[in-house]
C-alpha cells in the first residue's frame, strides 16, 4: 500500500494536524494484506516537521517496524525530520530510493 | 466598518509621539489619510500593519510590548493568531515567500518547519491554559530577515515541569528544552521541536534570540548555546529568528 503524503498537505507541521491526518489513514491501513509493505511516498512534500512526523511517521513505525518503507525523503526539512525522529526514539526507518 | 485610528491612537499603537506621526506625514514617509472638512489624520489598521511591516524596528517594540507587558498591548491582526488555523495559513504563505527567496534555495523548508515548531509549541502546551491572552504574535520583516514568534503562554519551565519536576529554573528549563531528549513525557505528549530547531539553526548558520521566564538563549552557528539571566522578565516564551 502506498500513501501519498502530498495528499494531507505539502506544508505539514503540528502534532494536532499529525494526530488527524493518522486517524485519517487508519481505515486504508485495515484492508493491508499480512506483511504487506506500507509505503510512504514525501514527493510533493515543501515543508515536514517533527511534531507532525513524530504523530504519523513514528506511530507508523512502531506498528510496521521494517515494513514501512520511507520513498522520496530528498526534501531538507524531511530529511532532517527524520533523523531527528531516528536519533530520539533510537530506531532506523527503512527508506528506499524512488525506481 | 472598517475601523478608522485617530493620530492619537495610532501613534499609541505604533509607540511613538503624534508630533512625530505628523512629522513622517509632511515628510511623507508614512501618509496619513484626511478625514472631513477639518482634515483630521486618521490611519487603518492595514496602514499601521503595513508600517509595521516595513519597518523592524517598530514590529519588534510592538511584539515585545505585547509579549513581555502586564497587559498585552494592541497587536494588529496581521501579527495575532489567535488559534493554530490562522497560523497555519500564514506559515503556509511565509513558505510561499521563502521559497522563492534565492538566497535560502533549498533550506527555505528548514527555515519554515523551525517556525512551525516554534509556533506549534505554544498552541500544543499552552491549549485551555492561556494565562490571559491566547494565541501568538508572528510577524517578520522579509528586508531584515528575521521573523518573531511570540506568545503569552505559561513558559518553557512550568509547561517542561511536567514531563521533569526537578527543574529548578527557567534556564535549566531552556537548556532541557533545546538540548536534551525527553521522552516518554506523559501526561502531555510534548516533542522535541526546539531540538530540532537548534540543529537547523547551527546546520545552516541562522541565529536564534529565545526567552522565557528570567532567561534567554542565543543559538547560531556556533556548538555552544548561550543561556544567561535577562534583563527582561517574562511568562511566555519570545523568539527571533534571523535567517
Amino acid at each position: 500500500m502506498i500513501i501519498e503524503l502530498k495528499k494531507f498537505g505539502t506544508t505539514l507541521s503540528s502534532r494536532n494536524d499529525g494526530r488527524e491526518s493518522f486517524q485519517a489513514i487508519q481505515p486504508g491501513l485495515k484492508e493491508m494484506a499480512d506483511g504487506e509493505e506500507l509505503i510512504i511516498n514525501f514527493s510533493g512534500v515543501n515543508t515536514f516537521s517533527p511534531s507532525w512526523g513524530d504523530e504519523v511517521i513514528f506511530s507508523l513505525f512502531k506498528k510496521y517496524d521494517s515494513k514501512l518503507i520511507l520513498m522520496n525523503t530528498e526534501n531538507k526539512s524531511v530529511e532532517e525530520t527524520l533523523k531527528l525522529l531516528e536519533e530520539i526514539n533510537n530506531v532506523k526507518f527503512n527508506m528506499r530510493k524512488a525506481s | 466598518m472598517i475601523k478608522k485610528y485617530n493620530i492619537h491612537e495610532a501613534a499609541g499603537i505604533l509607540n511613538v509621539n503624534p508630533q512625530t506621526l505628523r512629522r513622517w506625514d509632511d515628510d511623507k514617509i508614512f501618509s496619513a489619510r484626511r478625514d472631513g472638512e477639518r482634515g483630521h489624520r486618521y490611519y487603518y489598521e492595514d496602514d499601521l500593519a503595513d508600517f509595521l511591516s516595513k519597518n523592524y524596528k517598530y514590529l519588534q517594540a510592538l511584539a515585545v510590548r505585547w509579549s513581555f507587558a502586564r497587559e498585552a498591548s494592541f497587536v494588529p491582526s496581521r501579527f495575532y493568531c489567535r488559534d493554530a488555523y490562522v497560523f497555519k495559513s500564514r506559515l503556509y504563505k511565509l513558505e510561499v515567500i521563502l521559497r522563492n527567496d534565492h538566497a535560502l534555495a533549498e533550506n527555505f523548508s528548514l527555515v519554515t518547519s523551525s517556525v512551525g515548531e516554534i509556533g506549534n509549541n505554544s498552541f500544543d502546551h499552552n491549549i485551555g491554559g492561556w494565562p490571559d491572552i491566547p494565541g501568538i504574535f508572528f510577524g517578520y520583516n522579509l528586508a531584515k530577515r528575521k521573523i518573531i514568534i511570540s506568545d503569552r503562554g505559561q513558559g518553557v519551565l512550568t509547561t517542561l515541569r511536567r514531563a521533569r519536576p526537578e527543574l529548578a529554573n527557567d534556564a535549566e528549563a531552556l537548556r532541557a528544552a533545546f538540548t536534551e531528549i525527553i521522552s516518554g513525557r506523559a501526561p502531555e505528549n510534548r516533542g522535541n521541536g526546539l531540538k530540532y530547531v537548534k540543529k537547523i539553526v547551527q546546520k545552516i548558520g541562522l541565529k536564534l534570540e529565545f526567552y522565557s521566564g528570567k532567561s534567554e538563549v542565543e543559538i547560531n552557528s556556533s556548538k555552544e548555546i548561550n543561556i544567561k539571566n535577562s534583563e527582561k522578565e517574562m511568562r511566555g516564551c519570545f523568539a527571533i529568528l534571523s535567517y
